[in-house]
């Protein structure tokens, strides 16, 4: 026992010297920070590393720094130029893509890029049937090697967006020698050809990327990339005062956005984001089969005090599906209803539907706590307190965890709920099909069909020119007003926060971080 | 009188702790009742600009979205003393009952009981408590049921140990020779002796399970929005914290650990000055 | 000693029920509410087919008792399976990678609380009936009724953002490059040869630690107090005392001896709460350890790594009582079983 002790006197004296050592030391010189490293916090995290099955915003973003595709698009644009392939041609209006091979492109493992290996990946994927493979079974009839940098795939049906398509994560080649065929390789590490190559991975923890010697374009400015995952905004932020990382990337709360920027001390860095967020009316379930209803409520919204008061001015107020900046966008809802809350438009549509002061508008509004942060049941009270404001609706709001709330949605229980939508491929056509076509919105519980809408959905599918397709893309949005199955909220801007010396942070609209334009200067 | 006087001179600061716990308790109790009255304004709808600083128009400033801060956790007090109460007192009883029947009769079914009740009580309670609010979902109702499962068996335990030791003992063997029934046994020998460390071991327990619920709240698996819920508005305060907006979130914090100190200094004190070893 | 390793036994096998009760809970009421693993998994845009393959895939669509039956069948034979989301890596694994997150920081709020417990405790037995006293002992009472979250923030508010002594998040300073070996930072920082790892490792501990320590040191402060006043009147220090022996080396060299064996029975039981207040710890200072993750993958009704999880901190509740018995009876030799 006296020994023990002893030991334990000992043990407890060494831990306090070392804190207090390791405290001053650190207080004097905070941890020395090589030039060409950079630090990048963030609270999302990696999924799975197989682009067969990746299918989430930062997965993907990461992908898109250790691999690349036939497509890419052009930094702070939303221009597609060619990365993998040296040229391409459509054949049979559309239906059919030759693609060229850049010549001599080396996996890390040093097997080739080749026309084969290409067609490998794409029936990769096929085969897997992970969660993205749709981008390959809805689209591909078949792919075919013509010669040995030369790719042919056929399509079931000229689809006017393919290209976009083809530049998402799920169609980056992979080298066979490093990949299992018919496996999805989740921990992989190996990459594809990319401007950096992954050399440590700790789930949840860090990643570490390092510049891919074998990398055919110009070097990434900095060598070394280290991404450290946070369990919230509250400790990201709280990285980036210590000046533990050099980047708070996604997602920090709007306060500390506004404050961090107020300091001074920060570059905060602003981009338009394409992701977009919604109310759904279940229309199958009473009163939200009335049109009225529907109408009313989206009157009685008020996406500026959203934006302002939960959101502190970080996000924007939409009024379509189509995010502002993208092609073919048309403010539908403000046309409509107007720019703020229309409450007097908003009596009058409830009382035509038979609602009044003393016979009000039974709301049962759900929201999902954590999934889209946590400020969530704030923007759930505020949705309350607007549409209550009309004297004649009264909100009950729920909630429930995030597979639950899937699950209940799909099924068609819930009435009213609140959800998100990132864009897989920079096209109307995703911010609309799945939606609004009948049969698409399975996941929604099928809520709206209306045959007039998928005539126009289906026909812009296909239409070759992009006039065509934005005119009846037009359609579509004023069509999406005057049904109000989906009442948009507001649309998310891109907050990338800084410290002062880091340089080349490039948002915009396709919201992944090209990591190899960073520097500290 | 006179023993009182000697309690206080014997036991002063035991004395002292229990009723400084029972100020604190019948405070929270006070602010809970009475919120309709104290609340200046409605705790669920925003009523000036959001985040402003304590100021005699809100003693405890606003929250996030203009919310009456000192409203909320007035009304918060409600939330927090009905699920902690209602969920104890649920374990209390299905506890005792339990432990009662199992420790009386013995058996098969004593033995079963007993496996399971021990198997909760070891495991970590919040850890229960999470696993089960979260498959529920949020609610009242839901949260009681999670935290009940959690201290049944602390009751369970407590009165099986009792009814043991009475059932050994002499006068309950002569008591069923005269040919008394179970049930009378059982009220006039075991309760009484129950009864005397039940207040203790309650308020102790209720003293856990405040924390239990703030911490349930606070992982969001409590009462939805907008409720006023002390851990729910901790958590939702904690956003703005490091922007320098702290009273979102420390009031709520501050009540929490003020409501489980009030129950644990009473439970504490009372421990002592009943004598026992609890 | 036949007796002890017969008593050994016995606890042994007790934890099989201990485990299948908690399993059987954890199974069916995750099954029967709703929440889907596949459908957090796949996009939004998964077809009906797609997810019917998937459940198929993953066993969902057999009947809940075959479920169950193959769930310990696996069990049996040490399988925990492999995770439904994500990757579907083996549930062991992911067990084993946020596993020595948590004791690390079990480990060292552990250590804070039985520190601090014995500093406050027998520091109150001494200075028994004065003012110290007193406050020693609410501050007892106060420690335990303390919310973590909240002293959590308080400490990250002072000493990360105002004062900037201490990290506030996380486990170290990603630019100090250790392998990763065992998972616990400390061990690799010494197995790696890298001094500055451990101080790193520590020092990102700090406050974490700290907050777990002081809550859990309330009862160890009350249980020294009580146990040395006891230790304090039995004849042997009345002995010693009037041998002439110094009161501080009766105090330290004896009394503290005798007192600590109580105190080493709580901290079987304390282990529990330890886990518990893990937790909070682990979401308020982002501390990836187990007990985040598996209140994350309860989020995605990821059923077999929330069974997995459970399971396994049953058996680590077990054979941590199980061990602090053993030792107990090992110290005391009047316990015999």
């Amino acid at each position: 026992m006296a020994v023990s002790k002893k030991a334990l006197i000992i043990i407890a004296a060494i831990i306090v010297i070392a804190i207090i050592a390791g405290a001053l030391i650190m207080m004097k010189k905070p941890a020395p920070q090589a030039e060409s490293v950079i630090i990048i916090g963030t609270t999302d995290k990696v999924t799975d590393l197989d682009p067969a099955n990746a299918y989430d915003f930062f997965t993907w973003e990461v992908l898109s720094n250790i691999m690349s595709g036939y497509f890419e698009y052009e930094p702070g644009t939303l221009q597609l130029k060619p990365a993998l392939v040296e040229s391409y041609e459509t054949q049979d209006g559309g239906k059919v893509w030759i693609l060229h091979l850049k010549k001599g492109l080396k996996f890390s493992d040093g097997t080739e890029l080749t026309a084969d290996v290409a067609k490998w990946s794409i029936d990769r994927v096929a085969k897997i049937k992970g969660d993205p493979s749709w981008f390959v079974l809805d689209f591909v009839d078949k792919v075919e090697v013509v010669d040995k940098y030369t790719l042919k795939i056929t399509l079931k049906q000229p689809v006017s967006f393919y290209k976009a398509v083809l530049a998402v994560p799920t169609y980056f080649p992979v080298s066979p020698n490093s990949y299992p065929a018919d496996k999805i390789s989740s921990d992989n590490t190996a990459g594809g050809i990319g401007p950096y190559r992954i050399v440590k991975w700790e789930r949840d923890q860090e990643l570490v990327l390092e510049a891919n010697p074998n990398w055919y374009g110009p070097a990434p400015k900095a060598k070394k990339i280290i991404i450290k995952f946070y369990k919230d905004a509250t400790a990201l932020r709280l990285a980036l005062e210590s000046g533990e990382i050099d980047v708070a990337w996604r997602t920090l709360n709007p306060s500390d956005i506004i404050s961090l920027k107020k300091s001074g001390k920060y570059n905060v860095i602003e981009g338009n984001g394409a992701f977009i967020r919604y109310i759904v009316f279940n229309t199958k379930i009473s009163p939200f089969d009335k049109k009225e209803v529907r109408q009313a409520l989206a009157a009685a919204l008020c996406r500026d005090k959203i934006a302002n008061e939960v959101f502190l001015g970080t996000v924007e107020p939409l009024y379509s599906l189509v995010p502002k900046g993208l092609w073919s966008h048309i403010d539908a809802f403000k046309e409509k209803y107007g720019a703020t809350q229309n409450l007097e438009l908003a009596r009058q549509l409830l009382k035509k539907a038979g609602f009044s002061e003393t016979n009000k508008l039974k709301v049962e509004l759900w929201y999902t706590p954590s999934h889209y942060g946590s400020t969530e049941a704030d923007l759930a009270a505020k949705i309350k307190e607007c549409w209550e404001a009309t004297g004649m609706v009264e909100v009950t709001i729920k909630s429930a965890e995030w597979s639950t709330y899937l699950q209940m949605t799909r099924k068609g229980q819930l009435p009213v709920t609140l959800y998100g939508w990132y864009p897989d491929y920079i096209d109307p056509d995703d911010f609309l099909y799945p939606f609004l076509h009948t049969g698409s919105n399975r996941w929604l519980g099928n809520p709206y069909s209306n045959p007039e809408m998928d005539k126009l959905l289906e026909q812009a599918q296909v239409a070759p020119d992009q006039a065509t397709r934005a005119k009846l893309y037009e359609q579509v949005q004023e069509m999406l007003a005057e049904d109000a199955p989906i009442v948009p909220i507001f649309q998310g801007k891109l907050y990338a926060v800084a410290q002062k010396n880091v340089k080349g942070i490039v948002l915009d609209p396709y919201m992944l971080l090209r990591y190899w334009l960073i520097y500290k200067g | 009188m006179e023993r009182l006087k000697k309690l206080w001179r014997r036991q002063r600061v035991d004395v002292a702790l229990t009723l400084a716990g029972a100020a604190i308790v019948l405070l929270v109790l006070f602010m809970a009742v009475s919120a309709p009255i104290l609340a200046p304004y409605n705790p669920i709808v925003s009523v000036d600009d959001s985040l402003l600083p304590p100021s005699p128009k809100h003693p405890m400033g606003t929250d996030s979205l203009g919310r009456d801060v000192y409203s909320r956790v007035l009304y918060g007090a409600q939330i927090i003393l009905l699920v902690v109460l209602t969920s104890t007192t649920v374990s209390l009883i299905t506890g005792s009952t339990l432990g009662l029947i199992s420790g009386y009769f013995g058996g098969a079914v004593d033995r079963a009981l007993s496996v399971i009740m021990d198997s909760i009580y070891a495991f970590p309670g919040l850890i229960l408590a999470i696993a089960v609010a979260a498959v529920l979902g949020p609610g009242v109702l839901n949260t009681v049921i999670s935290i009940s499962v959690v201290y049944i068996p602390t009751y369970f335990r407590m009165v099986r140990g009792h009814v043991l030791s009475v059932k050994s003992r002499l006068f309950v063997e002569a008591a069923k020779a005269l040919g008394a029934s179970d049930w009378t046994i059982m009220t006039r020998y075991v309760l009484p002796n129950v009864l005397v460390t039940i207040p203790v071991v309650f308020s102790m327990n209720v003293a856990d399970a405040v924390l239990t619920e703030a911490a349930l709240s606070f992982l969001g698996l409590g009462v939805p929005a907008p409720t006023p819920d002390w851990g729910f508005d901790l958590k939702n305060g904690q956003r703005n914290l490091l922007s320098g907006y702290w009273w979102p979130a420390l009031w709520p914090g501050f009540f929490i650990t003020l409501l489980a100190l009030g129950f644990s200094l009473f439970g504490e004190g009372l421990n002592e000055l009943v004598g026992g070893e609890a | 000693m036949a007796s002890l390793r017969a008593y050994i036994l016995a606890r042994v096998l007790l934890t099989i029920p201990m485990v299948l009760i908690l399993l059987t809970i954890v199974f069916f009421i995750m099954r029967i509410l709703p929440g889907n693993p596949v459908l957090a998994m796949v996009g939004m845009k998964a077809s009906e087919e797609q997810i019917k393959t998937l459940m198929k895939e993953l066993g969902l669509d057999k009947p809940l008792w075959q479920q169950y039956l193959d769930y310990l069948w696996g069990l049996l034979h040490g399988d925990l399976g492999r995770s439904m989301i994500w990757g579907r890596r083996p549930v062991l694994q992911e067990i084993w990678d946020h596993f020595p997150a948590t004791v690390e920081l079990a480990v060292a709020g552990f250590t804070v609380s039985v520190l601090l417990g014995l500093l406050t405790g027998s520091l109150a037995a001494v200075k028994r009936g004065t003012l110290l006293d007193a406050g020693l002992r609410v501050w007892g009472i106060l420690a335990y009724a303390l919310f973590i979250p909240l002293l959590g923030m308080f400490f990250q508010l002072v000493f990360g953002v105002w004062l900037h002594w201490f990290p506030v998040a996380g486990r170290k300073n990603p630019l100090i490059d250790v392998p990763t070996i065992t998972g616990f930072y400390m061990v690799d920082s010494i197995l790696a040869g890298n001094p500055w790892g451990v101080v790193d490792a520590l020092w990102h501990l700090a406050l974490p630690s700290l907050t777990l320590g002081i809550v859990l040191s309330g009862i160890y402060t009350r249980l020294v107090r009580t146990s040395m006043l006891q230790v304090l009147g039995e004849d042997f220090v009345r002995a010693l005392r009037s041998r002439g022996i110094p009161e501080s080396k009766i105090l330290f060299g004896h009394v503290l001896k005798n007192a600590f064996i109580p105190v080493l029975t709580m901290m079987g039981l304390q282990f529990a709460l330890l886990l518990a207040g893990a937790v909070l710890t682990e979401t308020t200072f982002s501390w990836p350890g187990l007990g985040t993750f598996l209140v994350e993958r309860i989020e995605y009704r990821d059923y077999t790594t929330v069974q997995g999880t459970i399971v396994f901190y049953a058996l680590l509740v077990s054979t941590v009582s199980l061990i602090v018995d053993v030792i107990y009876a090992y110290i005391d030799p009047r316990i015999r079983y």
